[in-house]
């Protein structure tokens, strides 16, 4: 909301600079979000007189007129066609800084005396666009006649402009009077309301005038029928003033009931009386199949429940949103029927909302406004019409306000006050602040209650913390100290699953990684890019069919509507940009899983820990050995990653996914317990991400899972006292054995003192034959009580011969 | 063999050792050297086996001769191979000279983004005060992120949190626009003293551009206890800000409004940059808006059976990647879901 300066001076006066003034309200809640500056760059700029207009000698379409100002008197040689003798109007002489009226970017220009067709210009007579005002640039603006020849046109016309925000609880603040009743409570100086019309003498009309059939969706509706109406452009000042509180101006009566709504917050209509049937007002929900142009010129067909205003037989306004066509007030209305009205803040919202439709009405009705305002706001508005149009008389007026809204009286404690903010405030200015804010408050006989009467403006007021907020804000939180909680702490508690995080994030970075947070949705394209036109799972790691994925109704990336199940498709996006760049990225996220449950139903989060890499596997450098990232980069960062997690025994797998390279996947688990996939991606599911030419690894850990396998409390795990004995072992295999099999059978047959097995080559020729390869394993013994003895290696190495040859057919190379 | 004879033969044998032993240049030499003089079968060692011919009265003084030469040509072998191995050393090290400006050999590693960096310093400073921290769902129902904070269907409150919603039979499911449902959740499930904190990723209906992202993180804080005071909230908020911002920093409260706190305010920092005096960052007003904040309303308290007249409780939030641009000067919010490397590897050489 746009509050002008001057008219909010219209009732208080501070007193204080416009900078003061917008802390003030800022701090108290009512947020002025910028101070607009009107007439600050009108230099050189006055409010003159024409004295005289007489044609150029040498061109029709310009015409000579003679300007006084104050000292300064000139002649201006301009095209105007509106201008003529005894107009008061904005000259500019040289020097002056105006935005050129012919320039669509509103680029600004000095003013220089200039010959026009021979003739001297020496000064402007300036349009309403060259002083920045509005776009009009047809003619020139005319002042009110009673404007002050001479005066520097920014003491005239130019005003600081309040922006406002306005919260949902503020309703009582959106108008003129409401800030101003703010300012008048903060800096405790007296309000002068503007007078209006003494409704209780005017005429009141037939009783059919006014008929609500919904009380309850329209508690009030008053009707004002005027005659001798001449309608045309408003005075300049009431135009200004809508101008600058960013209203256009349209005609005299419609910005009649727009300055009553902005002075008052009381939203007002006015309707050409006849152009209603039967000339009178019915508010009632709309008939089937009903339809209504409105002032837009939307032809808009209404549902049954929808709040309208009618006339004898047809709807003419959406209530409390916007009027119709057909009765709007045009050059030729003479007499209007204006209405001021209350409408159930639902309703309104309901309708603007189906519709699509907010106005300044909406807005003020769908917060809620205060039904004793309709008598303010058309007694304002008759004064106004009647002020502007002097042949207009009040020939009807109605108020149809069944039950009256009553104030409301609160009580509540007076140590309220200390036990929520933690300071003590004497009970007087407590009732004094109150007080200026409208509210009426007493103590009780013992003082150790408060009865507040709360007016009916204050609709947000409901509770006993609502009055403490009252106070709090006008006496200022600055009068807050700073003090800690005390008493007694809650039992302490750390999140296994952010420690588990933590770890697991740290020993990733640690790996080489990059923490990636990436957007929770996926489009169905990316899931077919990702898993195939297959329709198996859209996941990696958990069990969920696309079709069964979550879906959002309003996504805010186009397409992208699906709550993920694998982190892998939004990972793989940043992956190829930084590629782009980057000669490697590996990137990793930890971020949920959403599994669905039942329709209506939470889905189940899983935690989860997702890794993509690609590119060279060291930056380029002198000492660089290259090659590309691949499978067993992202399983070393993975045993890495699992191991600094705590997690003791890990098992890698041959796994099958259908985005996976169908020799370079595994499953990796511990204890029986899957914990996740990794593997290459297939070149052609990287390309549709738009990665090409480069391997791309990927792996997708449940930390959920892994939660569930960390081994309970802490192993106790002493530093060895002996040496431990290292023995290599070259083991000839078929081709076709995994690895993970030799070493566990090594390891096997070498408990309990074979502590590990580090495979450190591998051999292929024809030495061993073909199809076998030969692995070079270093077994490390150690025993916690002992050195071991060469007769100790023999015995395993016995057993390791008889074992090999069992289980993966492999033989001791000699 | 006679006594003379085999004084003289030592006598021969020193010189011939010390002689050769002045030729010696390497280590290498030097070992041949004590091969051939002093090892196991070196000549001198063959001159104890000599011994046994004597006769038996001479044994002694001749052996006592020849342990003099032993031990005198085993000390000038010692400081030679002394002198010889401090040598080679020296030149080795000369040798190995390198250019000390080429790059180090560098490992490979990441570093963790920098909202989840920004999370562990702010629970960390939060568990000094008490606070636990907690986590919550993402995707909740209208009940926990509207109903029970106060923000009843139809309010116009509802919209303020513009809200991405779930396709759902019947039930209104969202994803959480804040990370306020985890108040009632956790009123619910434990009774006062309550302390957390409740970091997590929030979701908006909204457009982005510079300051705006429809994903980001908030931190939410909340304590309720049967003397809990708005300035203490206060005290609090002062205290996290002048962890993250340094020990003079001072908070302001504005009246502002949201459905589940009564009292409400926003919360701001003095500018550290102009120390409030005003400055580009701080667009002259000498303090940045840091998050919303107030004291629990009784109807969230009553709708999770706290009764409101014995307890009181404050709540606050923190938008996580707001904190991170007052603090770096990031323009852009866009950049924290960019994830482009070069903004992310800024981050490496920040301590908590
Ligand atoms: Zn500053």
């Amino acid at each position: 909301m746009n509050v002008p300066l001057k008219w909010l001076n219209d009732f208080v006066d501070p007193d204080v600079s416009v900078k003061d003034l917008a802390h003030r309200l800022t701090m108290a809640g009512l947020e002025v979000e910028k101070i607009e500056e009107i007439g600050n760059d009108w230099d050189h700029v006055y409010v003159g007189k024409v004295l005289g207009v007489s044609p150029h000698p040498d061109a029709d379409r310009l015409v000579l007129a003679d300007v006084e100002a104050g000292k300064h008197h000139l002649t201006v040689v301009t095209g105007a066609p509106n201008i003529a003798a005894g107009q008061t109007v904005a000259l500019a002489l040289a020097g002056a800084n105006l935005i050129d009226g012919h320039s669509d970017s509103g680029q600004k220009k000095v003013l220089k005396p200039t010959k026009m067709r021979g003739v001297m210009s020496e000064g402007m007579v300036c349009s309403e666009k060259e002083l920045g005002l509005s776009d009009e640039h047809e003619g020139i603006m005319v002042l009110d006649d009673n404007a002050p020849i001479g005066l520097p046109l920014q003491e005239y016309l130019g005003d600081s402009v309040l922006e406002f925000e306005i919260t949902p609880n503020l309703a009582h603040n959106f108008s003129m009077h409401g800030v101003a009743r703010e300012v008048s409570a903060l800096y405790d100086i007296p309000i002068t309301v503007p007078t209006g019309a003494d409704l209780a003498t005017l005429p009141a009309g037939n009783q059919n005038l006014v008929v609500i059939e919904n009380t309850d969706l329209c508690p009030r509706y008053a009707a004002t029928v005027c005659e001798g109406i001449e309608v045309g452009p408003s005075p300049a000042w009431l135009a200004r003033r809508l101008q600058n509180a960013g209203v256009r101006p349209i005609n005299n009566v419609v910005d009649v009931t727009n300055y009553v709504m902005l002075e008052t917050g009381q939203p007002l209509h006015a309707f050409d009386r006849d152009m209603l049937e039967g000339g009178r007002i019915v508010v009632r929900t709309a008939r089937a199949g009903e339809m209504i142009e409105t002032l837009d010129h939307i032809e808009r067909k209404l549902d049954p429940d929808r709040l309208v205003i009618a006339d004898a037989s047809k709807p003419v306004g959406l209530a409390g949103v916007m009027g119709g066509v057909s009765s709007e007030v045009t050059d030729t209305t003479t007499e209007v029927l204006l209405e001021g009205a209350n409408f159930n803040m639902k309703s309104v919202r309901h309708t603007s909302r189906a519709l699509k439709l907010r106005t300044d009405a909406s807005a003020r009705y769908e917060r809620g406004v205060d039904p004793n305002l309709v008598a303010e706001g058309m007694a304002r508005a008759i004064a106004l019409l009647l002020l502007i149009c002097p042949n207009a008389r009040v020939t009807a007026f109605a108020d149809v306000y069944p039950e009256p809204l009553q104030p409301t009286t609160l009580t509540m404690r007076t140590s309220r006050f200390e036990q929520v903010l933690g300071i003590s405030i004497p009970m007087t200015e407590i009732i004094d602040v109150l007080g200026r804010l409208g509210f009426d408050a007493e103590t009780n006989a013992d003082s150790s209650q408060l009865n507040v009467t709360v007016p009916t403006w204050r609709k947000d007021v409901s509770i006993p913390d609502d009055i403490v907020e009252e106070v709090a804000r006008v006496v200022g939180y600055d009068t807050l100290p700073s003090t800690l909680p005390w008493g007694q702490t809650a039992p302490v508690k750390r999140d296994p699953v952010y420690q588990l995080r933590r770890h697991v994030r740290d020993a990733a970075a640690a790996a080489g990684g990059f923490e990636a947070v990436t957007y929770v949705t996926d489009s169905e394209t990316d899931v077919d890019a990702f898993r195939g036109r297959e329709r198996g799972s859209a996941g990696l790691i958990v069990d969920v069919p696309v079709e069964r994925m979550l879906r959002i109704i309003n996504p805010m990336q186009s397409g992208r509507n699906l709550l993920r199940v694998s982190l892998i498709p939004s990972l793989l996006e940043p992956l190829g940009a930084n590629l782009k760049h980057t000669s490697a990225a590996r990137l990793f996220e930890c971020a949920r899983l959403y599994v669905p449950n039942g329709p209506d139903e939470l889905p189940a989060e899983v935690e989860a820990i997702g890794f993509v890499i690609a590119g060279e596997r060291e930056s380029l450098s002198v000492y660089g050995r290259g090659g590309e990232l691949d499978f067993f980069d992202i399983k070393g960062m993975i045993e890495h990653v699992l191991q600094r997690a705590g997690i003791p025994d890990l098992t890698f797998e041959p796994a099958i996914d259908p985005a996976l390279h169908p020799g370079r996947t595994a499953s990796v688990s511990s204890g029986g317990t899957k914990l996740g996939i990794l593997g290459e991606l297939l070149p052609d599911v990287a390309s549709a991400f738009g990665i090409d030419d480069v391997r791309v690894a990927v792996a997708e850990i449940s930390l959920t899972a892994v939660l569930a396998s960390l081994p309970s409390g802490r192993r106790d795990v002493p530093v060895q006292r002996y040496l431990p004995v290292r023995q290599d072992f070259a083991i000839i295999v078929d081709e076709a054995t995994p690895a993970g099999d030799v070493e566990r059978t090594l390891l096997d047959a070498g408990r309990p003192l074979a502590s590990s097995a580090d495979l450190f080559d591998i051999f292929r020729g024809e030495q061993i034959g073909e199809g076998k390869k030969s692995l070079a394993y270093r077994v490390t013994f150690i025993a916690p009580d002992r050195t071991l003895t060469d007769d100790d290696l023999v015995k395993f190495r016995k057993r390791i011969e008889k074992n090999l040859k069992q289980q993966v057919g492999g033989a001791l190379r000699v | 063999m006679q006594r003379a004879e085999f004084e003289s033969q030592l006598n021969e044998l020193k010189d011939a050792a010390e002689r050769s032993l002045t030729g010696v240049s390497g280590l290498e030499d030097l070992q041949s050297w004590e091969r051939e003089y002093i090892g196991s079968k070196g000549s001198l060692t063959l001159m104890f086996r000599a011994l046994g011919g004597l006769d038996s009265a001479d044994r002694p003084e001749a052996g006592r001769l020849l342990n003099q030469v032993k031990q005198s040509l085993t000390a000038t072998f010692e400081n030679r191979e002394t002198e010889l191995k401090a040598g080679a050393t020296a030149a080795r090290l000369v040798s190995e000279a390198v250019d000390v400006t080429l790059p180090g050999r560098q490992p490979q590693t990441g570093n963790a983004h920098p909202v989840s960096l920004m999370i562990d310093e702010l629970s960390e400073i939060f568990a000094l005060m008490g606070f636990q921290t907690v986590f919550g769902p993402e995707v909740e129902t209208g009940r926990y992120n509207f109903d029970l904070l106060n923000i009843p269907s139809d309010h116009p409150a509802r919209d303020v949190w513009d809200t991405i919603i779930m396709d759902t039979l019947s039930e209104e499911i969202v994803l959480r626009t804040h990370t306020s449902p985890m108040q009632a959740r956790v009123m619910e499930e434990s009774k006062p003293p309550v302390r957390v904190i409740v970091p997590g990723r929030v979701y908006r209906y909204e457009a982005q551009d510079a300051s705006h992202e429809w994903m980001f993180h908030q931190l939410e804080g909340l304590a309720v206890d049967s003397n809990i005071r708005m300035s203490d909230l206060k005290g609090v908020l002062q205290e996290l800000a002048r962890q993250l911002f340094g020990p003079t920093r001072r908070i302001r409260f504005r009246c502002d409004f949201f459905p589940f706190v009564e009292p409400g305010v926003d919360f701001a920092v003095d500018c550290a940059i102009c120390n409030g005096k005003g400055c580009r960052v701080c667009k002259q007003s000498g303090w940045l808006e840091m998050g919303g904040a107030g004291m629990v309303h009784p109807r969230v308290l009553a709708g999770v059976g706290i009764d409101p007249e014995v307890y009181t409780g404050f709540a606050f939030g923190l938008g996580i990647e707001r904190l991170l641009m007052m603090r770096y000067g990031i323009s852009d919010i866009r950049a924290f879901a960019g994830n482009d490397l070069r903004f992310l590897s800024e981050f490496a050489a920040l301590t908590v």
